[in-house]
């Protein structure tokens, strides 16, 4: 099997097959990691629609000084934050609390007690995951990027200090204290 | 260790960035701390929780994709199948057409493998005639492979081609190349052996 730098140099070289496999291999990842730094579907297609367009663009004055995978999560968190800065001016909603009402007045979705709330062992459903999701807004982005990147798409701490630009040391504190945030938020849901 | 201190090595253990020490510290600890046990237990299920939460894949997203990156032209088009054939069967048919022009431009070069050179007479090959012979001259160079010594007829039809760009002195050697070939048929019976003129008579009669 080809590596991801292999067929990125043959792409280059004017394979349409070489970046189809490119992505095969990686269009779910990217799609999940907008939709985890974003919260929302839409603009998740959007920012990995933008994330292999630049990449395609991109490509023939890339040089791999590193993993392709490293390059291609540093597009797509660039890509998702300038959508989310696009967004910022309509995005002062607060996120919904369980018992809350929704913008349009009906009711918010009713969460699932905590004693079923271990996601080890919960039937995980679509309203769970809109409560990580929205807890996952909450955090400041560097803290967001930094576990979802590690959890959400696992890279080692190397790997997420590369795409983000700071030191493994920065990239373990970013970690804990994300944990300790997702902790506060989700403390409901986990007994 | 403080429980808090010990709770930031869970969370490396958690992600596998703990050594094997500290990962041996963290079991030691939550054995007998119902607190940092609990902690482990709800780390571990947020990091599952974001593990599963996942975008969904538009049915349409790779179409749409493509499209736009074929609009930039940043995508290669695939080649039809007809554009494959006829790429790969040009190879064959340039060759079959060379082999063509190839004999209906030089039809003896298949019939005479052997080299103008070996074929040669051995003075004419060695001796000034030779140059008159070789297939780079141009009044034979028609004719590579055919010889004029040891073939009657060739030599016939080849001279007659040529014969109107030979010099006189060039039709004078070809007529005699039997003679070159073979030095000796000069001495007919009664001839005067040119070194004999320098001898003494009584050497010759001895």
């Amino acid at each position: 099997m080809r590596t991801d730098e292999e067929l990125i140099e043959l792409y280059r070289k004017g394979s349409r097959d070489a970046f189809e496999e490119l992505f095969a291999r990686y269009h779910r990842k990217v799609i999940h990691f907008a939709y985890r730094m974003t919260g929302d579907q839409a603009r998740a297609e959007e920012a990995a629609q933008e994330t292999f367009l630049r990449i395609a663009r991109a490509a023939f004055t890339w040089e791999p000084k590193a993993r392709f995978t490293t390059w291609m999560y540093t597009v797509a968190r660039r890509t998702t934050l300038n959508f989310l800065r696009d967004d910022k001016d309509d995005r002062d909603k607060v996120p919904i609390l369980p018992g809350e009402e929704t913008d349009d007045g009906s009711p918010a979705i009713q969460l699932p007690g905590p004693s079923a709330l271990n996601p080890e062992e919960m039937a995980w459903g679509a309203e769970i995951q809109e409560r990580f999701v929205a807890a996952l807004q909450k955090l400041p982005e560097g803290y967001r990027s930094a576990f979802v990147l590690n959890r959400g798409d696992g890279l080692s701490y190397e790997e997420v200090a590369a795409v983000l630009g700071i030191t493994v040391q920065a990239v373990k504190s970013r970690i804990f204290r994300a944990r300790e945030m997702l902790l506060e938020s989700l403390s409901e849901l986990l007994p | 260790m403080e429980c808090r201190e010990l709770r930031e090595i869970i969370s490396l253990s958690l992600d596998g960035e703990a050594s094997p020490e500290e990962a041996r510290l963290v079991l030691n600890h939550i054995e007998g701390c119902a607190g940092c046990r609990a902690f482990e237990r709800k780390m571990r299920a947020i990091g599952t929780g974001v593990s599963k939460t996942e975008g969904a894949v538009p049915p349409d997203f790779r179409e749409k994709l493509f499209a736009r990156m074929e609009a930039e032209d940043l995508l290669p088009r695939r080649r039809s199948l007809f554009a494959f054939s006829i790429r790969w069967a040009a190879v064959p048919l340039a060759a079959a057409a060379a082999l063509v022009l190839f004999l209906v431009s030089s039809p003896e070069k298949g019939k005479d493998a052997v080299s103008t050179q070996e074929r040669l007479p051995a003075v004419a090959r060695t001796g000034p005639a030779a140059e008159t012979m070789q297939p780079s001259s141009p009044p034979l160079s028609g004719s590579p492979g055919s010889t004029l010594a040891d073939d009657p007829r060739r030599e016939t039809a080849s001279a007659a081609r040529a014969g109107a760009e030979l010099t006189p002195e060039e039709r004078d050697i070809i007529a005699h190349l039997d003679i070159l070939e073979d030095p000796s048929a000069l001495d007919a019976p009664g001839d005067v052996d040119e070194m004999d003129i320098f001898e003494p008579p009584h050497r010759r009669q001895g």
